[in-house]
């Protein structure tokens, strides 16, 4: 009894968490071309509904209804497996992000957290693990394809990824080193009451250098302008995913915007407070918490989404020596020395 | 690099400065698009579109089969079979006039070479179609593009002899002699 409770109640909170992040993504797409559209002085899609909202739907129709093509020469099992591999591990992730207040609801026996799926106190750990899963996909999309685009595709994003995903996990160590936690919700928890106590700002080291360090790699992971090389148009035609199509292609695009999502949820998290306001006021009595809890997360999740836009819509892509020699002698520098003087900070004030 | 240098990469100052600049473009959202199947551009008066045979005001037609728009064509799209007007001798017209348009590029050498002005350039630009040979126009097809394009017709000049075809000699293009 208790069991099928506690199964109801994950599955459906599973379900819930799905359900928004696949319209988060469906409105994404709409909003990304929107977003770059007025900022290049065009007025992205039009055709689709009133000013082209219904554009996500026509996208995905046709994306379903599209031919299932495997090229000849592709490793079939390993073409199939990879756009799987490469979106499990997207959404997978949301698993230990808290939406909300830490509540726990006693249902039926059963203690149940409503808005964060699993409180694990590795939630930073599995969060890095499964994004560098994420890696595999891409890599083995492009190696199966048996195209030399794919292929280059995949062997750059292999590179990006590796040298990346490094810069990522020590950015993040300060934000550990202050919290003295890897749970995600600890962590939250710890930069309640106002926005100062939040580890972009917090005494008694701000983590915003951290800060930049993890964004500028979480675009380079996430594969995103300035740092698409992997899928780099004007040189790979579409780098790893050239030879999909229909709902394998879909899947790879759903991966990507995931991933945005999901590391702009741990960039909120990590570094501005999670579901808690700028300032104490803003966040109104304690039975509304869930409310503003779910907007002020919501609020701060497309302020990142924005910022991803904006900057596709601003910078050129770099080449791929600049990334290298960026990635390991600018950012992993910087990263360690942040470690370093947080570790100082933290000792010299506990 | 000197500090100011040192500066500005530190605080990304150039990516910054053309981050301003995209955003200010949202803020100040004014779109150069043309919706193009429902609203179009206004074309300018001289525009070369598709070209069409034009008549008198009293419907008939003014080529006199001269031929010298075929000569005049640098693409060979035109094709003229000219024949006397039966029953007068001295008049001559066009019997069939043929345009394969999938060769025009519209440089508009025929209406300039035409000594009566029987051809004329519409604006018509949508002409867009799936077979080919659509595009291979007769002389009822152009002469029902001019009717539709030029609603306000030449007076045939009344001095004009009913035999003797009428010539625009005044065109700028014909060498003067000079005086």
């Amino acid at each position: 009894m208790e069991t099928g409770i506690r199964l109801a109640l994950t599955l459906s909170q599973i379900g819930a968490v799905m359900v928004a992040v696949l319209l988060t993504v469906a409105l994404l797409t709409l909003l990304e071309r929107k977003v770059l559209g007025w900022m290049q002085d065009r007025m992205g899609p039009m055709e689709v509904g009133p000013y082209g909202v219904l554009q996500p739907v026509a996208d995905g129709l046709k994306l379903f209804f599209k031919e299932d093509i495997i090229p000849a020469g592709a490793n079939k099992f390993m073409f199939s497996m990879a756009p799987i591999l490469s979106l499990v591990p997207a959404l997978i992730g949301f698993a230990v992000i808290p939406f909300g207040p830490d509540w726990t609801v006693d249902v039926g026996g059963v203690d149940f957290k409503p808005f964060v799926i699993t409180d694990i106190n590795i939630g930073v750990l599995y969060i890095l693990a499964f994004a560098s899963i994420g890696a595999y996909g891409i890599i083995l999309g492009g190696w199966s394809s048996n195209s030399k685009y794919s292929l280059l595709g995949g062997l750059r994003s292999a590179a990006q990824l590796i040298s990346y995903e490094l810069n990522v996990g020590l950015s993040i160590v300060g934000v550990l080193l202050l919290s003295s936690s890897l749970s995600l919700v600890a962590i939250t928890n710890a930069q309640a009451g106002g926005f100062w106590n939040w580890y972009f700002f917090a005494f008694p080291f701000p983590q915003a250098v951290a800060f930049a360090v993890f964004i500028i790699s979480s675009v380079a992971e996430t594969n995103r302008t300035p740092f698409d090389l992997p899928e780099a148009e004007s040189e790979l035609v579409a780098g790893f995913f050239t030879e999909y199509s229909g709902m394998r292609f879909a899947f790879f695009f759903l991966a990507e915007y995931g991933n945005m999502i999901l590391v702009s949820c741990v960039a909120t998290v990590l570094f501005f407070g999670g579901w808690h306001a700028p300032l104490e006021i803003l966040q109104g009595p304690e039975s509304l918490h869930w409310l503003t809890g779910m907007f002020w997360f919501t609020f701060k999740v497309y302020g990142f989404l924005f910022m991803f836009f904006w900057i596709r819509a601003t910078l050129p892509r770099l080449r791929y020596d600049q990334l290298m020699r960026f990635g390991w002698k600018v950012l992993l520098p910087i990263a360690l020395g942040n470690i370093v003087l947080t570790s100082i900070f933290a000792y010299m004030f506990p | 690099m000197n500090l100011k240098d040192w500066i500005k990469t530190l605080t990304f100052y150039e990516i910054l400065l053309g981050m301003k600049a995209t955003l200010s473009h949202l803020l100040h959202y004014k779109p150069i698009t043309l919706q193009y199947p429902h609203e179009k551009k206004t074309l300018p008066s001289n525009y070369r579109g598709m070209l069409a045979l034009l008549r008198y005001d009293d419907g008939t037609e003014k080529c006199v089969g001269c031929d010298l728009c075929e000569a005049a064509c640098p693409s060979r799209v035109i094709r003229v079979v000219s024949a006397e007007v039966p029953g007068e001798p001295t008049k001559r017209y066009s019997k069939e006039y043929y345009m394969d348009m999938t060769r025009c590029l519209f440089c508009g050498l025929c209406v300039n070479a035409c000594p009566v002005d029987a051809l004329g350039m519409t604006q018509e630009y949508e002409w867009a179609v799936y077979d080919k040979r659509q595009l291979q126009l007769n002389k009822q097809q152009l002469l029902a593009i001019g009717d539709r394009n030029f609603p306000v017709r030449e007076k045939r000049l009344e001095f004009q002899h009913p035999n003797v075809a009428y010539f625009n000699v005044g065109f700028k293009e014909i060498p003067q002699k000079e005086s």
